[in-house]
């Protein structure tokens, strides 16, 4: 105690520091935290708000507060100080101190708002609103945290104290700028051990193991229930807002009961509710009016705001659509938000079905994803083989690819540039002769030399441009035309067998060796290109590689062996991204109303 | 017969459920035909006389041991860039579309009739298959191949709902709730589809959507890694496949799918009053 009243002392003489930033520690709570104390004047204050006793390594009771952030408020350290000086105080124990502790609480101690964001689905976007509503309520100056009451999650974090805590809610407190972050903030983590059981980590530690009935019969109305109301409790002790999570949907009326991380949590955290739905799959608007409309209705008053995310194209479309909801439901679609362009770290088993890689084979196929990609069901046989496709659309992505495919697009044209734009077409030029390339349909006619498109009859306005040049055919777009015939032939180099089919707008002048030979009824014709000793293939064909023979031809070009890929500052580059995340939303969603809704006017 | 299975949103499981009651109709010695008034798709297939169609009912001809005809998607939607859509009628290319100058939805309307009549004449039962959400609220009266055929032909039908998402109780009811009153008793069942799990869990919530909205629960189909060609997107992209060409591959997956259907009691003499009502 002596120690701390000496430091206490020299922090007084010393006056405002604000956020230190020459402190190798700094910052240890919070971004844009207040270091004037680093030693609290109030310790030991012993208010169970702030802190709580804990038994030492010598067996004695300790007061810690290392999860305390009440003195860090520049607000409530700027008051501590100026009273300190004011009064005059001398020594810690004061009384005194007690009266500045007292005026301050008063002053500036409000127990925190709880908002929670309900998805129609899993993946539905809580999580990414979660992680941008805290962002954006950080970069507002708000102390917020995000939380989410139980996760079913293999991807896990270890905090500083050693617990365990879900990768999400991690990187939601990154967004929240908070630098403690800790299992308070997902104190229920179910792990899957297979057989239907699950190893439930509570506040952190291993809890015990439950199957489905047994959790929900005996851990949650009893265990579960009270970790969730003692985190929440908590977290709103110190935090200004407190943006919680949903888990999947808060509609399953089979289980709404013993739903402990929905509507239950909200009643417990008295927290108003957002409910995000998808627009990316459809049916938007009938998963929110169900879900609305299957809670009962009590909990569903907790409902203030309706979020269409994940619109691609024009928002405004959804417009009519949205206004026809809030006229149903009587409540407001507080935003209607565009697809984020952003790249995080995917949480869930359920993300998956999003994931880039198909298979685990041990050659590695990168397939160009253009924006416009079309008849990519041609990839499929690959499949059949040891591959992994990555569907890839930044360069680095084609690091350590054994092959790779473009494959067909609706707009080659576009495609092509757009592949320019980003450094894709450098970084596949740089590997040619490396691995075997081959093109299909739209992605063969890039491997040309040049694409002409004098009427702008493919890209919607006269063009010509500069192909890939791995070959020296022209492409050109003369009539309105498309070609569309089934077809069967030979591969030239082998015999081997292939079959496929042709749907394209334009036609190309080649000046190659042919691929195939295909029958026809005036005899056999030239199809495709190729250059064996580059590695280099292009053909019409669609479903080219639905035979083996053609297949395995192809695939013998490729040699294996992997490079690692270059590695970039993964934090700043997340970091980076929460912040483009937060920008969309705090462009598309109604600022002032979701700040009504949380009741948050400082 | 006929009956016409809608999703509750793109990617539920409607080209699947629909190939599989096409093939299983097949097997019966049924002469069956798929339908999709209207398909979004880049992923399209060429017909022996030189038409194109989306892959989806290629997929389902197959499945239903017929030759892929126009009839069978006489509408097809390729978006190319720059808010441009190139419309297929009949198998030919028709118009690019834009916001401007958007489909005429009364000839097309015309145009995907005339061609179910035509597999109506030529086939004992027409499986057909809505286009993503029929509860597009903000597109109501731009709907062909949902709202617009059960208005036009009053076909039965069944949705076909993910529960793997979570959710498929809102989203049935939601769907249901959003079809127009003239057109929802055309709704008479539904089916739950990529479930794990134990079914019995579902019970309450099934007997729930049933007494509100007066659809009756075909069955739970579970959840299956079997990979089928696919029209939307690449999302779900993954699934097992084995053999040694895609097509047969296709096919052992759907016999698996009704072997799975079956085990798991899958009401297909439901489905069948549905489709011969």
């Amino acid at each position: 105690m002596d120690c701390i009243r000496k430091k206490v002392k020299e922090e007084v003489e010393r006056g405002r520091t604000g956020s230190d930033h020459g402190c190798p520690y700094h910052p240890s709570h919070f971004i844009g935290q207040d270091c004037t104390f680093c030693f609290c004047p109030f310790y030991p204050c012993e208010d169970a708000r702030f802190g709580k006793f804990i038994e030492s390594r010598r067996g004695r009771d300790v007061w810690d507060c290392s999860d305390c952030l009440f003195i860090h408020r520049s607000e409530v350290a700027g008051f501590v100080l100026d009273e300190i000086r004011r009064t005059g105080f001398e020594e810690c124990g004061d009384e005194r101190m007690d009266e500045i502790f007292s005026d301050a609480k008063e002053k500036f101690w409000r127990r925190g708002r709880a908002l929670m964001v309900l998805g129609a689905t899993s993946d539905a976007g809580k999580s990414v609103t979660v992680a941008a509503l805290c962002r954006v309520l950080h970069r507002r100056g708000f102390v917020t945290a995000p939380f989410k009451s139980q996760n079913m999650s293999l991807n896990s974090k270890v905090t500083r104290t050693g617990s365990e805590i879900a990768m999400i809610q991690a990187l939601q407190a990154q967004a929240a700028g908070l630098k403690n972050t800790d299992y308070h903030m997902n104190p229920i983590l179910m792990k899957p051990k297979g057989d239907m059981v699950s190893q439930v980590v509570v506040e952190g530690k291993p809890f015990a193991d439950y199957d489905v009935s047994s959790y929900y019969s005996e851990f949650v109305p009893g265990p579960g229930r009270e970790a969730v109301k003692r985190n929440i409790d908590f977290l709103l002790d110190r935090y200004d807002v407190v943006v919680m999570e949903g888990a999947g949907s808060p509609a399953e009326i089979n289980i709404y009961d013993s739903d402990i991380a929905n509507m239950q949590a909200a009643v417990i955290a008295d927290a108003y509710c957002l409910l995000v739905v998808n627009a990316e799959w459809g049916g938007s608007f009938a998963y929110a009016l169900g879900t609305v409309e299957l809670i009962p209705e009590n909990d569903r008053k907790r409902i203030k705001g309706i979020i269409i995310n994940n619109v691609r194209g024009d928002t405004g479309k959804m417009r009519s659509g949205a206004d026809e909801l809030e006229r149903m439901l009587g409540i407001p679609v507080i935003g209607i938000v565009p697809h984020a362009d952003v790249k995080l770290p995917s949480e869930d088993s359920e993300s998956f079905r999003n994931s880039r890689t198909v298979g685990t084979g041990s050659m590695r196929i990168a397939v160009v994803k253009f924006p416009r990609i079309s008849n990519f069901t041609d990839l499929d046989p690959l499949f059949l083989e040891d591959t992994a496709v990555v569907f890839a659309d930044r360069p680095e992505e084609f690091d350590g690819a054994d092959a790779i495919v473009l494959p067909g697009t609706k707009n080659t044209i576009s495609d092509l540039e757009w592949m320019k734009e980003n450094g894709i077409a450098a970084k596949i030029l740089s590997m040619k002769g490396k691995v075997p390339i081959i093109g299909l349909c739209g992605g063969y006619q890039m491997m040309g030399s040049l694409l002409s498109d004098p009427k702008g009859i493919e890209d919607g306005r006269p063009s010509e441009t500069q192909g890939l040049g791995f070959f020296d055919n022209v492409t050109s777009w003369e009539r309105y035309e498309k070609c569309v015939r089934q077809e069967r032939g030979k591969i030239i180099a082998t015999g081997g067998e292939v079959t496929g089919y042709e749907i394209h707008m334009g036609g190309t002048e080649v000046r190659e060796r042919p691929l195939f030979s295909i029958e026809g009824f005036s005899g056999n014709a030239d199809e495709g290109s190729v250059r064996e000793d580059e590695m280099l293939f292009g053909t019409y064909l669609h479903g080219v590689f639905d035979t083996q023979d053609f297949r395995r031809y192809f695939l013998s070009f490729v040699k294996g062996g992997h490079n690692a890929p270059e590695s970039v500052d993964y934090n700043e580059y997340v970091d980076w991204n929460l912040d483009k995340l937060a920008d969309v939303f705090e462009e598309a969603l109604d600022m002032d109303k979701v700040m009504e809704i949380i009741g948050a006017v400082r | 017969m006929r009956v016409l299975f809608l999703g509750t949103s793109s990617g539920a499981g409607k080209t699947t459920v629909s190939a599989m009651y096409c093939r299983y109709l097949a097997r019966k010695g049924v002469r069956v035909a798929p339908f999709k008034a209207s398909n979004l798709s880049l992923n399209s297939y060429a017909t022996s006389d030189g038409g194109e169609i989306g892959i989806g009912q290629a997929f389902q001809a197959m499945a239903s041991g017929a030759v892929p005809a126009t009839d069978m998607n006489p509408i097809l939607l390729k978006p190319s860039g720059n808010g441009r859509i190139q419309v297929v009628l009949n198998g030919m290319p028709y118009a690019d579309i834009t916001d401007d100058t958007p489909l005429d939805i009364g000839i097309a309307t015309a145009e995907a009739c005339k061609a179910y009549d035509r597999l109506r004449e030529r086939f004992d039962a027409v499986v057909c298959e809505g286009s993503g959400s029929p509860a597009e609220i903000n597109l109501r009266g731009r709907d062909i191949a949902n709202v617009g055929m059960m208005r036009e032909r009053n076909i039965p039908s069944v949705l076909v709902g993910d529960i793997e998402r979570g959710g498929v109780f809102a989203a049935l009811y939601g769907t249901w709730k959003l079809i127009p009153e003239g057109q929802r008793g055309l709704l008479k069942g539904f089916i739950i589809n990529r479930f794990r799990g134990d079914p019995t869990m579902l019970g309450s919530g099934i007997a729930s959507i049933e007494e509100i909205t007066g659809m009756k629960c075909l069955g739970i189909l579970p959840y299956a890694d079997l990979r089928f060609p696919e029209e939307d997107s690449l999302s779900n992209s993954g699934g097992r496949m084995s053999g040694k060409d895609a097509s047969s591959a296709y096919l052992e997956n759907l016999d698996s799918l009704i072997a799975e259907a079956e085990r798991c009691g899958f009401d297909f003499e439901a489905l069948k009053r549905i489709a011969e009502g």
